[in-house]
């Protein structure tokens, strides 16, 4: 197996490992439902929930370590920068839900009464989670990259024909360059 | 490695232990259970009145630890009034633990009057075993002002009575420190001893939240099988109900007294086995209770209706006066 496809299946892999982080709350809910003795059904909205979170933020989060990896001088410093946005999504996620339903519970319960959906409130806060995640990778990695180009400025840099060199010929060129 | 990559990987490498032993070990195994999740409560409409009691037969339903008002008490709830509907019932004895997240003044609608709805409207009575709400044997101010709401919003008469169902002796006990197992708890013993000395009733039953046997996470409860047990006996009790451990467990006859745990109202935790136990299973559950003559017939009802535990007793009328 070469370079690129162990980079190719690391990339997968953290999409999988986002993917699921984000998908562990419902699921232990949905779980714990089945357990209990709960029809099939109970507990299937959450997991659909986090699904709708899920699947498109393991993507953004898979093509923006793709990007990284393209754009970095330091292979380190992308995987440091992944590592902590997982790490914040994992907390975020679960504590989040956690926190606000075994805190608040009488107005969870009160907005229920009104006919307010709980998957809205569910969808709601695992989206705060993924956004803090992707602020803290990206500000990780643009803390460790400072000359790296943005990411929003990718697409006008492929405009212009010109392709972020690969990380392998960065790294080679190091020694030349403090010479 | 520079600076600050060092201290990236640093906060990563804190963040993934801290993140595998406080997700795994603790957040995670919450939220699966806890009930935390809101949920819609029954929307059946029953027929009032619909049971039977006669000085030979009633039935009630026993129930424990339901009080989240969330999405696994209503199944719990829903699967209640269906139950009623197919073999209805005039009486629920609530095992304790009627009110988790907040104080029960202000979750009373929440937590007891939007489940039970159905079984209210129908004219469904309620009486409550006293739990101390709910880390272990808790005693404070706040556990008093709290009980206190519980029989003041629920009518209880208080904190520890007996009622007749039918040919049932109901003796519904408070378990809560000091109620039974600290100073003053001879005050209920006594009555207890007294009350159980002079029934005629051809069925008694106890309902009490603290189990004095089980092999749930919290386990039987220090000093009631010492204190409670030989009074059981003495006075052959036929069953005694109790929640406290969020699972379902019947133990085999002990010197003649069949004990269970109701108490998977709406969380759920992990139940052993003793060599007392005849089943036990962490399920969410409460118990149906149909007394004819001297034969009883109890049933483990799940939401969706299933039955995983069945058990029948025979009155035991030689024991008695």
């Amino acid at each position: 197996m070469n370079r690129a496809t162990v980079e190719r299946v690391a990339v997968v892999l953290y999409g999988l490992v986002d993917w699921l982080v984000i998908m562990a709350p419902s699921l232990a809910v949905k779980l714990a439902a089945d357990r209990g003795g709960l029809g099939d059904s109970r507990g299937l909205d959450l997991v659909i929930a986090s699904l709708v979170v899920a699947v498109p933020h393991a993507i953004v989060a898979a093509t923006r370590l793709r990007y990284e990896e393209t754009a970095a001088r330091s292979r380190l410093d992308v995987w440091i920068a992944a590592v902590d946005a997982l790490v914040v999504l994992a907390l975020a996620t679960t504590l989040l839900i956690v926190t606000v339903l075994a805190l608040f519970a009488e107005e969870h319960a009160a907005l229920a009464n009104r006919g307010f959906p709980i998957v809205a409130l569910w969808i709601g806060l695992q989206l705060v989670a993924v956004a803090l995640a992707e602020v803290t990778g990206r500000a990780v990695f643009r803390w460790l990259e400072p000359d790296a180009p943005p990411a929003g400025r990718r697409g006008a840099g492929g405009g212009d024909g010109v392709r972020p060199e690969p990380p392998s010929d960065r790294d080679a060129r190091q020694p030349a360059r403090g010479a | 490695m520079n600076r600050r990559q060092f201290l990236g990987a640093a906060l990563g490498a804190a963040g993934t232990v801290a993140t595998g032993v406080g997700l795994g070990g603790y957040v995670l195994p919450l939220l699966a259970r806890e009930d935390l999740i809101p949920g819609q409560p029954p929307d059946i409409v029953l027929r009032p009145r619909a049971w039977t009691t006669t000085d030979d037969r009633v039935s009630f339903v026993a129930i424990g630890d339901n009080g989240s008002g969330g999405r696994q008490a209503m199944a719990v709830a829903r699967q209640m009034a269906e139950t009623y509907q197919r073999r209805p019932y005039g009486n629920v004895v609530l095992l304790g633990d009627i009110s988790y997240y907040g104080r029960f003044e202000d979750r009373f609608t929440d937590v007891f009057v939007r489940p039970m709805g159905p079984l209210l409207d129908a004219g469904v009575s309620f009486d409550l075993a006293i739990g101390n709400h709910d880390e272990g044997l808790r005693h404070s101010d706040e556990a008093f002002e709290e009980i206190e709401a519980e029989i003041r919003l629920l009518r209880t008469p208080g904190r520890y009575y007996s009622r007749r169902l039918g040919p049932v002796h109901l003796f519904l006990l408070d378990s809560s420190r000091p109620g039974l197992f600290g100073p003053g708890s001879s005050d209920q013993l006594e009555w207890l001893d007294d009350t159980l000395a002079s029934s005629d009733a051809p069925w008694r039953v106890v309902a009490m939240h603290h189990p004095p046997f089980s092999s749930g996470r919290h386990g039987s409860t220090p000093g009631a099988q010492e204190r409670l047990v030989p009074i059981f006996e003495r006075h052959a009790v036929d069953l005694v109900l109790a929640g406290h451990d969020h699972d379902y467990e019947r133990t085999e006859p002990l010197g003649g007294v069949t004990y269970v745990v109701s108490g998977g109202g709406c969380k759920l935790t992990k139940v052993g086995r003793s060599d007392f136990t005849a089943f036990a299973a962490s399920i969410l559950e409460f118990l149906h209770v149909e007394v004819d003559g001297d034969r009883l017939v109890a049933r483990c009802v799940q939401p969706e209706g299933q039955v995983p535990d069945r058990f029948e007793l025979r009155a035991r009328t030689r024991g008695r006066r």
